[in-house]
């Protein structure tokens, strides 16, 4: 471990503890302890246009131990305070689902858990992560692992020597944190990343990245922490371009929104997860004309004209291009898949869309 | 023509009353098999109970009801009242004397005349049988005997008469009916009994249902109520009819007579007034008296100004007594209970209105395990069980906005609402007996009485509410407790025990906070809100006497 690593781990204890003694020091004096935490709904999300980014406002709001809306929480903020200060005492990492085992359990004389759904658990790390400005990863707690990548890159994860270009059919899968990854050998003009992971297949098996000379990441849904971290690091760290491909729905665009300026559960970490510099390449439903994609095209159901509704009111999606993206979806009435391009031949994506639109750099801010 | 009017009356009295009775009996509460039963119980109690309190003896009644067969039952009444002597018997039991109430203008629980002959009646139709009775004044004799009516002469025929030595005191009656059916409902004689004990608190009552069950109401007080005396009535109000009913009745030999010593705040003075507005002579015979001078004399009643009627011959239950019987009858976890000011209707007819509300405990009409809310509706404290959709007080009961009380769902919850009128005329709305007409000054003073119960209630329903929500909120946060202090040791090394400790000291304090607080908040609240309330109602500055 380096010294920059071990000097964080020691500030992160601290903090820990600090939040322990405010309570303490509170209760000795017999006041009603509280814990302050920043307010992470939408109305204390805002975006800094000069940035780029969602940030967190200045609202705070106490949880307080003498709030019975508030006591459950307040106890358990500080059993998950607690649980953190013992894996980053002892070096040890573990998952939430873990996390929230480890930490349930019933109460004495009542029939109620300590945690009785994962998603409390869940909800008040981010909220710790906020109080006390610091990384879920920092205190050791492992968030989903989802996301793969390919290139011509090697990197150095715990020692060993990983180099992404030669794993076979499945790249390399990107761990929850990537915080310690160090990066040895970067060749590539761009990053492009898909959100299926069909798609990533297709593009692996005709080795697309090796002829364009990109890396090629998939986030399989909604992106994770680790491959939104990884994404920034490259990005920033290689000085490379972002290219976005998505489906042609409100979901797809707000997978790219998430990589590009954060999201809303994590505006507070943007700076660490979000990469500004980002593009989208497509599926837009303009393409649908252009390519004459309406035989692939799927009706949209009430939830995907809801959605997008609700895109079309958030500060970050007012470009005009965006605006009109989203009108024109709701107006047409349909959606697309990235799959929809294969109607047009299986290597159309490959060989026709994706070189022709990045060589044009015809893309959505 | 007044003359042949009485005659004819009395003769309508003395002949025709037993042949009336049978072509009319659903007039006089023999309607239907359940009512029937009910009214059987209802004429025996009510004689014992009158008895008794005349002879100035707590009352302690036995009814017992045995099936028979199918709709025939046979009904006992025990009471240790007076007894009746040997020679009042028939008359009691075997002749029917309508109307003779009528000119007693008195508070009394009945206002029927028929009463336990109107049993005997009923028997001797469906069953063909006599009632049976034992009496005894305490004097070391019993006479027993059986007893019919001579429909046609409404005469009595005793017969299987019996006197032997024995000590006992009081009267019991046997009876054996057909077309009556026991039910356990709220029509029912348990129900009746149940009521009556509500509002006689001074009177034991034991009954025993057909199934053996045996019911006991214990006597609340040992105050007998005050004996109501005949009063007079009060000039506003009255017909052309009554009139000449009433001054007929004397035996003054001017009508000036007649008026003074008839009618309540009638002087010399008043009637100049009379005389001077009709241009009648007052110094006339009271029966020449036509019907057309009559009405005249009605319509200038109302131009002449009199006091109010006197109320000092009302005689209410009184809250305290009220207040007793419903600890007795229906040990409620909160009461309220108030006694309104005498108030007149139709100008002329003194009331009083008394109301109560229960809350818990056996208040409630019970419904498979659950209670619900529950009226109990009296008039000179006899239960009234049947026709409440037309009473007045079932109207006003639900006239009241019982949310505003913090009464929420008020058809179901532990509840008993209890209102007596007192006067010495109930105006029914029917010949049965069994609802209170909408006058309105009734109608306004029980609102007021139930609003002002409904507010000491609410202050209750509230409190408790309100400590059931403190106590739970406490318990939220004490069980909090070990966790938090758990957390907090192993956060910063501080001892476990110290922080329970000092959280449990926070804790208090801060509930002791609320609870003053929050309680003179409420009671200030409250009283606003009453003071708006009678504004509404118009109860402020308006004296009712």
């Amino acid at each position: 471990m380096n010294k920059k690593y071990e000097e964080r781990r020691k500030e992160v204890l601290e903090k820990l503890k600090e939040l322990g003694g405010t309570i303490v020091n509170q209760i000795n004096q017999e006041k009603g302890p509280y814990i302050e935490i920043p307010v992470r709904s939408l109305s204390n999300i805002e975006f800094d246009e000069e940035r780029m980014r969602l940030k967190l406002g200045e609202k705070k709001a106490k949880r307080s131990f003498l709030n019975v809306a508030h006591t459950r929480k307040f106890m358990q903020t500080l059993l998950v305070a607690s649980f953190a200060k013992d894996l980053v005492t002892q070096g040890l990492h573990t998952s939430l689902r873990d996390m929230y085992y480890a930490l349930k359990r019933t109460i004495p004389g009542t029939k109620e858990n300590t945690f009785e759904e994962q998603t409390e658990s869940d909800a008040v790390v981010v909220d710790l992560e906020v109080a006390e400005d610091i990384l879920r990863e920092e205190i050791h707690l492992n968030a989903d692992v989802r996301g793969r990548v390919v290139g011509d890159v090697t990197i150095v994860d715990r020692g060993d020597e990983v180099d992404w270009s030669k794993l076979g059919s499945g790249g390399w899968a990107i761990p929850s944190n990537v915080e310690d990854i160090e990066f040895k050998e970067v060749n590539a003009d761009y990053i492009l990343v898909v959100e299926k992971n069909a798609a990533f297949e297709r593009m692996h098996e005709d080795k697309f990245w090796k002829k364009e000379n990109m890396i090629l990441v998939t986030t399989q849904g909604q992106a994770a922490r680790g491959v939104r971290r990884l994404i920034h690091r490259l990005a920033y760290e290689h000085n490379l371009p972002v290219i976005v491909f998505t489906d042609a729905d409100a979901y797809g665009w707000y997978i790219y929104s998430v990589i590009k300026w954060g999201s809303m559960n994590l505006a507070h970490v943007s700076e660490k997860l979000g990469t500004p510099k980002a593009k989208f390449v497509g599926l837009s439903i303009s393409d649908i004309d252009r390519y004459n994609l309406h035989n692939y095209t799927i009706k949209a159901k009430e939830g995907d004209v809801k959605r997008a509704r609700e895109l079309l009111q958030y500060p970050w999606f007012q470009r005009k291009e965006w605006q009109e993206e989203l009108k024109l979806m709701i107006k047409k009435g349909y959606k697309a898949e990235l799959e929809a391009l294969s109607g047009k031949g299986l290597r159309f994506m490959t060989n026709t869309y994706l070189p022709e639109k990045i060589e044009h750099k015809d893309f959505l801010p | 023509m007044a003359e042949k009017a009485e005659t004819l009356f009395k003769a309508f009295r003395e002949h025709s009353v037993a042949e009336f009775f049978k072509k009319n009996r659903q007039m006089l509460g023999y309607s239907g098999k359940i009512r029937s039963m009910t009214t059987i119980v209802h004429e025996y109690v009510t004689n014992s109970l009158d008895a008794c309190e005349e002879a100035g003896i707590l009352p302690e009644i036995k009814v017992e009801i045995d099936q028979l067969g199918p709709e025939y039952y046979r009904v006992s009444v025990e009471d240790n009242g007076p007894g009746i002597p040997k020679k009042h018997m028939g008359k009691v039991f075997g002749k029917m004397l309508a109307g003779t109430k009528f000119h007693r203008f008195m508070q009394q629980r009945g206002q029927q005349g028929i009463g336990a002959a109107g049993c005997t009646m009923y028997s001797q139709i469906t069953t063909g049988k006599p009632v049976r009775v034992t009496t005894s004044t305490g004097n070391g004799m019993i006479y027993e005997c059986s007893i019919m009516i001579d429909v046609k002469k409404n005469e009595p025929v005793i017969s299987d008469e019996k006197e032997y030595p024995g000590t006992m005191r009081g009267t019991r009656v046997i009876g054996d009916f057909k077309e009556v059916k026991y039910v356990n409902g709220e029509y029912g004689p348990y129900e009746y009994l149940r009521r009556t004990a509500v509002a006689n608190p001074h009177a034991k009552i034991v009954f025993r249902d057909p199934d053996g069950n045996r019911h006991v109401w214990e006597r609340a007080t040992d105050t007998l109520p005050a004996i109501p005396k005949p009063s007079k009535p009060h000039p506003y109000g009255l017909t052309a009819h009554d009139l000449l009913e009433y001054v007929n009745s004397t035996k003054s030999r001017s009508l000036r007579g007649a008026f003074i010593q008839t009618f309540d705040r009638m002087s010399s003075a008043k009637v100049k007034e009379i005389e001077e507005l009709t241009g009648i002579d007052f110094n006339r015979r009271p029966d020449s008296l036509t019907w057309e001078e009559a009405a005249e004399i009605v319509d200038a009643i109302k131009k002449v100004k009199f006091m109010a009627p006197s109320t000092k011959n009302l005689y209410p239950i009184g809250a305290d007594q009220i207040e007793k019987a419903i600890l007795n009858v229906l040990k409620p976890e909160f009461h309220a209970v108030t006694t309104r000011p005498p108030n007149v209707y139709r100008g002329g007819v003194p009331f009083i209105v008394e109301a109560g509300i229960a809350f818990g405990g056996e208040a409630g009409k019970k419904t498979n395990g659950s209670r619900k809310m529950e009226l109990m509706r009296f008039a000179n404290r006899a239960p009234l069980l049947f026709d409440a959709g037309a009473d007045v007080i079932t109207k006003v009961v639900n006239e009241i906005d019982w949310k505003r009380y913090g009464i929420r769902d008020a058809e179901n919850i532990p509840l008993t609402i209890v209102v007596n009128i007192t006067s010495t005329y109930i105006p029914y709305t029917s010949a049965g007996k069994q609802a209170i007409a909408d006058e309105e000054e009734i109608h306004k003073e029980i609102k007021l009485a139930l609003q002002e119960v409904a507010r000491k209630t609410s202050i209750h329903i509230s409190r408790r509410a309100r400590e059931k929500e403190k106590a739970e909120k406490k318990k939220t946060l004490v069980k909090y407790i070990p966790e938090i202090a758990g957390a907090l040791e192993k956060l910063t090394g501080a001892n476990k025990k110290e922080i329970e400790k000092n959280l449990l000291k926070i804790v208090s304090v801060k509930y002791k906070e609320w609870e003053e607080g929050e309680e003179n908040e409420e009671l200030e609240k409250l009283e606003k809100a009453a003071v708006k309330e009678d504004i509404e109602e118009g109860a402020i500055g308006e004296t009712n006497e």
